[in-house]
């Protein structure tokens, strides 16, 4: 196939030259109305969660909000609950990631190779990703783990583990699976993604070259993954970190807070503890623990993957 | 030049890429990775499966000991599930989905263009602004964004969500339609100025015949994740404004634990979504990695 | 129809050490075929955009038929281009790419239609005027980019290396086409390529550019027969002119232990300039029976059917290659062989300003 289009990063600057000097708020215009929306909605809030986080304030008594200063905050360091649920955060987002990526390269490197109905297994994998978070946790805790008559006991039985109570016993490990099923597909996507940008030729010259199978994936396949699984890990610990829904649905967090994460246990302190200061001075810790993680997502998007993007 | 050569041939892809990238198709099928394949894929499917199996069981071959895999399938958890005022939830979950993904679409257009064809200054800033806010976690906006609902009265309102939703998509969107617009091969729009064609007839005789697929790519995956959210909807509706996964939740407490019947209110609840996601299989990894990976 | 006229035509991209196209003078006539021609990154596509409108002209000015060109937007210019990968509307057929530049210009349905249609049957593109590009060949493609410029009856067309995506085969004989249909339309067409062959059988004239600047504007026998410097002598022709380096003194044009007697008035016009260039072309060396100026070792015997090259160095200095054309019948590999030098078809230039002298 001839060329039908030059590379896109040599033309545009070329191009964008001419137009340099007329430009102006007529350029801007159609650009303001995204980002004034995006700043209302998205900004604000926060700077109203800021403003909160330093008053006593009870959602049932009204009029109750007095400015408290950092009060707030030394009881969320002081909650040895939010520590607990802050753990548990870790633990979830690291599992679930880390086992979803393991998973997602061995589909992927499967899903790579050619064989009968590869289109098929591919859409019955990508599955788990589509489905609502709510109805898949709701699977899973019902059909799936349910103690009497869940499909987990009955394929177990032959074991001699016939009637385990896995969402109570298990309550962190059952909620995490259920992510890494529904988490799994989204690391094979990225990772396949990866797979087949791989050059061809790259490929037959290591296997003129004499290179085995097994040493073509470690010297020339890993290393080209390697910013895929860097941008899958880094996309998916951003969202499950806000992971709300399989938590909500699975355990409520319980027994106890033994499965609640952050955002269960800050919607709980808000929603049915009331204590809108309290919750806000969390949401804003987690926020600047999540500024550090995004802040690593966001070099990593722009470096490895918008390299030859010009800064306009 | 061989008429394959020609079907796949596409705007956007040329002599200038270093090399051809290919699935590699030439090794014949392996059995044995098949088989791997096929199990783990079925394993993977397995839940929905059983989901949907179980929708048409009665509530009695449901709760077995034993899960069978052959019965005589029955319409009536269906019609359970119909008959307790879901259309209603359905009716809020089309409607937010739809009019926040029409709302995404009309402004993450423009803003994407303005920030790859005709490119701002500072385009770099404001396409980060755009993913942060994609990255800061919604629990932290929940409360006041509950209280603001609250006091302006919009508290169990169907247009919060199409805010937020569309609040929620935008980023995506931009970062996806933004990428679409940089295959846009640069002469085509010089070819366009110099035919004389104003601004406007570019962007719609020439940009926007290009970049229709990946406007509907990315409509579909806006659709998709409102459907499913549920952060939003359970915590700012009621009984108004609930959407299908407040529904699913509703469901469980007020009947009880109904295996069949939940399978059924859950299969009508994900399927649309289901259905929406294989039909955009290509371009789901666009969107969830912002358009970062094609 | 128009004359195009560069005066002084610079762009400068910013940022960039030096300018893209610096002061650049050219006066094309009306109807001519001019081709620019140069290495990449010498400024010719640069040059012709500032013609198309789509680079701004930063000093200095374009004229089309007297009118200055600064600051008016393409639209308005009435030219042309063919691109290199053709841009044509992927959504559009061929008859609707074909038909745009009229549409935008309010002209009517029939009125387009007639003049597709004559476009079409000039370029032998009748039966595919319902198609869409991508069910085109890449030739075909490069016809229907053609037919959109031609049906616009402008006053110039652009070309922006329109070839260089054909394979070699579509290319030479697409060559051909072009230049016989310019002929025919008699369309003022500056055409854009690095390919010297292309321009030496294209252009009636040819501007050879380097690092942004005009060279020489010329016809193609004019550049093959007096190269007013070392770079256009190197540039033109395949394969390349020898370029020995050389002295001169009352005697003759000293070539390490060879001397050239070339004519008088050349060699009065090359003393005086200490270092030297001298430069012959392959068909003005000839493989002498036991005569010759140069010794030469053979590296290298391309047959070519017709002619062959003969690839070697001077015998009394290894680095200096040598390429003598020579017949059927030819030396091989290893062997030493006289060449003889027709010093009437000798270049001669300074080796410090690279200029030609004498003549």
């Amino acid at each position: 196939m001839t060329a039908i289009a030059p590379p896109v990063a040599a033309a545009r600057p070329a191009r964008a030259r001419p137009d340099r000097r007329r430009q102006g708020w007529v350029r801007r215009a159609p650009l303001l109305p995204a980002l004034v929306f995006t700043i209302i909605v998205t900004q604000l809030p926060f700077l109203l969660t800021l403003w909160y986080s330093l008053q006593s304030w009870s959602l049932v008594r009204p009029g109750s909000e007095h400015f408290v200063g950092f009060s707030n905050y030394a009881d969320v360091f002081k909650d040895s609950q939010f520590r607990t649920t802050a753990v548990n955060t870790v633990i979830m987002t690291v599992g679930t990631v880390l086992i979803a990526m393991v998973i997602g390269v061995g589909l992927a490197l499967v899903l790579d190779r050619k064989f009968l109905g590869r289109g098929v297994v591919r859409t019955l994998l990508i599955t788990p990703f589509l489905v609502m978070p709510v109805a898949g946790a709701l699977l899973w805790k019902t059909t799936m783990f349910d103690p009497t008559f869940g499909i987990v006991n009955f394929l177990l039985r032959p074991f001699g583990i016939g009637h385990f109570n896995w969402v109570g016993s298990f309550p962190l490990g059952s909620v995490m699976i259920e992510m890494i099923w529904q988490w799994t597909p989204f690391m094979m996507l990225l990772v396949l993604a990866g797979l087949q940008s791989q050059p061809k030729d790259i490929l037959e010259a290591a296997s003129t070259d004499g290179a085995r199978p097994l040493q073509i994936f470690r010297e020339l396949t890993l290393p080209h993954l390697r910013r895929y699984i860097e941008l899958g890990i880094v996309l998916g610990a951003v969202y499950v970190v806000n992971e709300f829904d399989a938590v909500y649905m699975m355990t409520q967090g319980g027994p106890g807070i033994s499965s609640a994460n952050l955002p269960f246990y800050i919607y709980q302190r808000a929603f049915l503890g009331f204590q809108v200061g309290q919750a806000a001075a969390m949401g804003v810790v987690v926020v600047v623990a999540t500024i550090i993680i995004a802040t690593f997502a966001l070099r990593l998007i722009f470096t490895s993957f918008s390299g030859t993007e010009q800064a306009a | 030049m061989t008429s394959a050569d020609m079907t796949t041939a596409e705007p956007g892809v040329g002599t200038a890429a270093p090399r051809r990238v290919a699935p590699r198709k030439k090794r014949g099928n392996s059995i044995p990775v098949g088989i791997v394949g096929w199990i783990v894929g079925i394993v993977f499917f397995f839940p929905v499966l059983w989901m949907v199996l179980t929708s048409f069981k009665t509530e009695a071959q449901a709760y077995t000991n034993t899960p069978s895999l052959i019965f005589s399938p029955t319409l009536s958890q269906y019609k359970t599930v119909f008959s307790s005022g879901i259309w209603p939830y359905v009716a809020n979950s089309a409607f937010a989905t739809i009019v926040s993904t029409i709302l995404v679409l009309l402004l993450a257009t423009p803003c994407a263009f303005a920030l790859s064809l005709r490119p701002v200054r500072k385009t770099r800033d404001v396409l980060f602004f755009f993913i942060s806010t994609k990255m800061l976690p919604v629990v932290a906006a929940i409360i006041p964004i509950y209280i603001a609902a609250r006091d302006l009265h919009m508290l169990d309102n169907i247009f919060t969500l199409v805010i937020l939703y569309t609040a929620m998509n935008l980023p995506i969107a931009v970062w996806m339609m933004r990428s679409f617009f940089l295959e846009v091969p640069g002469e085509l729009l010089e070819a366009a100025e110099m035919d004389g064609a104003p601004l406007r007839r570019t962007v719609t005789e020439v940009i926007l015949p290009v970049v229709a697929p990946g406007l509907a790519a990315t409509a579909l995956i806006c659709c998709i994740f409102a459907w499913n959210e549920f952060f939003f909807a359970v915590n700012l509706t009621a009984t108004q404004a609930a959407t299908v996964p407040v529904f699913l939740v509703g469901f469980i407490s007020s009947e009880g634990l109904y295996f069949a019947q939940l399978a059924a209110a859950a299969t009508v609840a994900t399927l649309p979504v289901i259905l929406a996601g294989w039909v955009a299989q290509r371009q789901l990894v666009r969107g969830l990695s912002f358009g970062a990976i094609k | 129809m128009a004359e195009v006229t560069y005066d002084s035509a610079t762009c400068i991209y910013p940022g960039a050490e030096r300018p893209a196209v610096d002061a650049l003078q050219l006066a094309i006539k009306d109807g001519e075929f001019v081709v620019m021609v140069g290495p990449s990154g010498c400024g010719k596509t640069t040059a012709l955009r500032m013609l198309a409108g789509l680079e701004e002209i930063d000093d200095g000015s374009i004229r089309i038929d007297g009118k200055d060109m600064v600051g008016v937007p393409s639209r308005d210019r009435d030219i042309a281009m063919v691109f290199q990968n053709y841009a044509l509307y992927p959504s559009k057929t061929v008859g609707e790419n074909m038909g745009f530049a009229l549409k935008m210009q309010g002209v009517a349905k029939d009125e387009r239609a007639r003049r597709v249609r004559e476009a079409a049957e000039l370029l032998d593109l009748e039966p595919f005027l319902d198609r869409k590009p991508r069910n085109l060949s890449g030739g075909q493609r490069q016809r229907v980019a053609m037919g959109r410029a031609i049906v616009r009856e402008p006053k110039v067309f652009c070309m922006d290396e329109p070839l260089s995506n054909l394979d070699a085969q579509l290319r030479v004989s697409t060559r051909t086409q072009i230049a016989e249909l310019q002929r025919r339309l008699r369309v003022t067409t500056v055409y854009v390529t690095h390919d010297q062959v292309e321009a030496m059988t294209m252009g009636e004239r040819v501007a050879v550019m380097r690092a942004g600047q005009l060279q020489q504007f010329a016809s193609p026998t004019e550049l093959y027969d007096r190269p007013t410097n070392v770079f256009v002598a190197g540039f033109i022709g395949s394969p390349a002119m020898n370029r020995f380096d050389a002295t001169a003194d009352t005697g003759g044009i000293h070539l390490g232990v060879a001397t050239l007697r070339p004519a008088d008035a050349q060699l009065r016009a090359a003393q005086g300039h200490s270092k030297l260039i001298v430069g012959v072309r392959p068909e003005h060396l000839a493989i002498g029976d036991g005569d010759g100026e140069l010794t030469v070792k053979v590296a290298l015997v391309e047959d070519l059917g017709s002619d062959s090259y003969i690839y070697g160095r001077l015998a009394d200095d290894a680095s200096s290659s040598v390429i003598v054309r020579s017949g059927r019948e030819h030396p091989r590999h290893g062997d030493i062989v006289k060449v003889a030098v027709d010093t009437t078809h000798l270049h001669i230039f300074d080796a410090d300003t690279g200029l030609r002298l004498g003549e």
